[in-house]
């Protein structure tokens, strides 16, 4: 593993100064004060009293939850918008005032509410329009409600107290504030749509019941805005009154937005739940609980490790940080400053960074052993590679050998007895000179015999060159057993998995001969679910353990090497069974 | 009688050349690849191939690959396979059907010249030539009850021979011993070990053989 420093998270944005957010408080509390000023120099307000508490209804609330939430997300601009949509509201009051300017600022700024809003409500929960839709809707929104107001106003629209006038049009001013109103109701009622298939597309997990009491209430919000417009428009009896209940309901969409930054703090109650699991399993499925704990499936776990510089999933194999880009998060939790871990997360789940880091504390000792446990994997898998190139390397090696035996001196005295063979021939009427060739020709032939015998022991080329099924007859017709074999349908499979399988049988006919006295003893080699199984069972007298002689020690080694397991099974009267399974790759 | 051989070794190819020219046998090819020698045999049509087990390029099964192939194309020409080990299993696969002109003996075995041309010339015939370190692995293997207990010496030494593929008058000669005698010894074995008797030698080996791998 290279020592390749990890990619970090992305910096989170600094909270806002608390002198900003005192600010912005104060400046909210005032303009609350402004209204209930401003509201009896408007003669034609209908109940003023009502109308003031409800304007304060509708803007303190968003600003408020906006100062808290730009406070504790400081990465979304949600908690902005929200302050941004209170200022805008309470600006529009202004139009209750005969000072000129203050008067057009006010009409300016009345319908843009709806756009602000609608904006607020589309951009939940992170601060951003979510798609093209929503983009294009907000900015018609925008345009509609600032453009369209500007030429009603310069028509001479809103009883002229403003500065815009510039022809007196009533006619005009009025039909194309019907067309605003109109449209900007067609667009509030696309929100809605838009609000409910953003619902509908969450991940079953992130519907959670405080994200749907927020939509609903949006949506309600939305829908009664869409009907003031309408009843603006058409000038329907009903109007005042639809515009107190419109505020009203707008006012607890913020609330209940609150409501839900406040369920992450609920939500912690997980946290205990989580404390209380790990101290009855201190080694749990820790990426499970966790999973649970934050209410996010496809949570995953990584652990740092040191030694390799390089983060590694729990069983050891390397991986790295997802992409900032990638629609997930990553918290890192340290311990004295070094990262042990890191939680990879759905981007949804960001909005809730106290609740992540609440669940990543209490597990803090199960981490730490988390991790321990991922660079023990990681140690055995080394190892595993480094004993499988080691094996390997061996066998390259014998192989080398006998081919280089066989090439040469095998070949060499094969041809030197020949040679010897053919002098005799010439020479049959010296009888005492072919006795000697005879002599040296016997020699060579039991030269060639223990060079054979070497060479097969270095490797079984009949396993590399005819397959296992082959080698295996060969193998049990020269045992000194009773053998059954049984290798139906085996097809030729990788030459190390072969050698192995052959040495396991070769090792086992050999052991059992030596050791058991059976009467019988069965081989099976087969490949089932794409694992070369091979199994010997004898009916001998047992009691084998595999620390006798390297053998069978070196058999495991050479079936371990490969990702396969050794397993023998001797009881003492019962026979032994010896099976190896080797994955074929 | 005319032989073609296939021998990656020059060493071996050329001795072996000079042993079957001293035995006045036509070598109408020397090859090193198991695919020159199949070009060769559609050329000029020898009574027997002698093949090496292990041919390049990769040294493990393409001399006995080609053997197969001759074997199945060529039933005529005469099949003897040469090789540093000899394998029961081999052995096994190259008399899958029939044990007629077919011979698998070690390498070893060409310095015992008189033997080996013996040999090649039965296979060229249309007979077998089995390698005795193979029959006598086979005739060692443990059964229990097992019917060749109830040979003699004799007998057993016989079935070795006849298994090996020697004819009657060669089982004669070996043992020193009447045709009549080797005629009586073998249908007495045929009888014990409940093998019917047939009457080609080739295919008496395979019988044979196949009794001794159940």
């Amino acid at each position: 593993m290279a020592a390749v420093l990890p990619l970090l998270p992305e910096r989170h944005r600094a909270p806002p100064k608390p002198a900003v957010l005192w600010t912005l408080g104060m400046a909210a509390i005032a303009s609350g004060a402004v209204t209930i000023v401003l509201a009896p120099l408007n003669e034609g307000l209908y109940q003023p009293a009502l109308r003031v508490l409800l304007v304060i209804w509708t803007t303190l609330p968003f600003m408020f939850a906006g100062i808290v939430a730009w406070r504790r997300r400081p990465d979304s601009a949600f908690g902005p918008l929200l302050i941004l949509a209170g200022f805008v509201h309470q600006l529009s009051v202004l139009q209750w005032t005969s000072q000129p300017l203050l008067n057009t600022v006010g009409q300016l700024c009345d319908l843009l509410v709806v756009a602000v809003w609608l904006n607020v409500f589309l951009a939940y929960p992170t601060g951003r329009l979510p798609g093209r839709t929503e983009r294009a809707v907000v900015i018609t929104a925008y345009v509609a409600a600032v453009g369209l107001q500007i030429v009603v106003l310069m028509l001479g629209g809103f009883d002229e107290r403003h500065l815009l006038t510039v022809a007196s049009q009533p006619t005009a001013a009025e039909a194309v504030q019907n067309l605003e109103l109109l449209l900007l109701s067609a667009l509030v009622l696309i929100g809605v749509v838009l609000l409910w298939r953003h619902w509908r597309l969450l991940p079953p997990w992130q519907r959670r019941r405080p994200t749907q009491i927020v939509i609903n209430c949006f949506s309600l919000t939305l829908v009664m805005l869409a009907a003031l417009l309408i009843a603006g428009a058409f000038e329907l009896p009903g109007f005042e009154i639809i515009r107190l209940a419109t505020f009203a309901i707008a006012g607890l969409a913020p609330l209940a937005f609150l409501a839900g930054l406040l369920d992450a703090r609920l939500a912690k109650a997980g946290v205990g739940e989580l404390l209380v699991q790990l101290r009855a399993d201190p080694t749990p499925d820790l990426r499970e609980l966790l999973a649970h704990a934050l209410r996010d499936p496809t949570l995953s776990l990584i652990y740092w490790l040191p030694q390799y510089g390089s983060w590694s999933d729990q069983d050891g194999n390397s991986t790295s940080l997802p992409q900032p880009d990638s629609g997930r998060r990553v918290t890192v939790v340290r311990q004295n400053g070094s990262p042990v871990a890191a939680l990879v997360y759905d981007a949804a789940l960001g909005e809730e960074p106290e609740l992540v880091e609440a669940v990543s504390a209490a597990a803090g000792i199960a981490l730490e052993n988390g991790r321990l446990e991922a660079e023990l994997r990681a140690r055995l898998q080394e190892l595993q590679g480094s004993r499988s190139r080691v094996v390997e390397a061996q066998q390259n090696e014998r192989r080398r050998l006998e081919r280089n035996l066989h090439d040469g001196a095998q070949q060499r005295l094969v041809a030197l007895a020949l040679e010897l063979g053919l002098l005799a021939e010439k020479a049959n009427n010296d009888p005492a000179t072919q006795r000697r060739l005879q002599r040296a020709r016997s020699e060579v032939a039991e030269s060639l015999g223990e060079l054979r015998d070497i060479a097969r022991g270095l490797h079984p080329a009949v396993v590399s060159g005819h397959g296992l099924t082959v080698a295996l007859e060969s193998l049990v017709a020269v045992a000194p057993l009773e053998v059954q074999l049984k290798t139906d349908g085996l097809p030729r499979l990788p030459e190390p998995l072969e050698v192995a399988a052959f040495y396991v049988v070769s090792e086992s006919l050999t052991n059992a001969a030596k050791h058991a006295e059976p009467k019988h003893v069965a081989v099976d080699v087969r490949v089932i679910d794409n694992t070369l199984i091979t199994e010997i069972i004898d009916d001998g007298i047992g009691g084998a353990d595999s620390e006798r002689g390297t053998g069978l020690r070196g058999l495991a080694d050479r079936v371990e090497a490969l990702n396969g397991r050794l397993r023998i099974w001797s009881t003492a009267g019962d026979g032994t069974r010896v099976r190896a399974e080797i994955p074929c790759g | 009688m005319r032989v073609a051989i296939a021998e990656d070794s020059v060493l071996l190819r050329e001795g072996v050349a000079q042993l079957l020219t001293d035995a006045d046998i036509e070598v109408t090819a020397r090859c090193g690849t198991a695919d020159e020698l199949l070009a060769r045999i559609v050329q000029d049509r020898p009574d027997a191939v002698v093949v090496d087990i292990r041919l390049p390029p990769t040294h493990t099964d393409e001399g006995m690959r080609a053997a197969l192939t001759i074997r199945q194309q060529y039933p005529d020409v005469g099949v003897l396979v040469l090789s540093q080990y000899v394998e029961v299993g081999l052995a096994m696969q190259l008399l899958a059907d029939s044990a007629e002109g077919v011979g698998y003996l070690l390498k070893d075995r060409v310095s015992e010249v008189k033997e080996f041309i013996a040999a090649l010339r039965r296979v060229a015939d249309g007979g077998s030539a089995l390698d005795p370190t193979i029959v006598s692995t086979m005739l060692k293997r443990h059964r229990s009850s097992d019917p060749l207990d109830s040979l003699t010496p004799r007998e057993r030494e016989v079935l070795e021979l006849m298994a090996t593929g020697a004819s009657n008058a060669g089982i004669a000669e070996s043992m020193v011993i009447t045709q009549r005698a080797a005629e009586k010894y073998v249908s007495t074995i045929f009888t014990k070990l409940g093998i019917p008797a047939t009457g080609s030698e080739s295919r008496r080996v395979l019988a044979a053989l196949l009794f001794l791998r159940s």
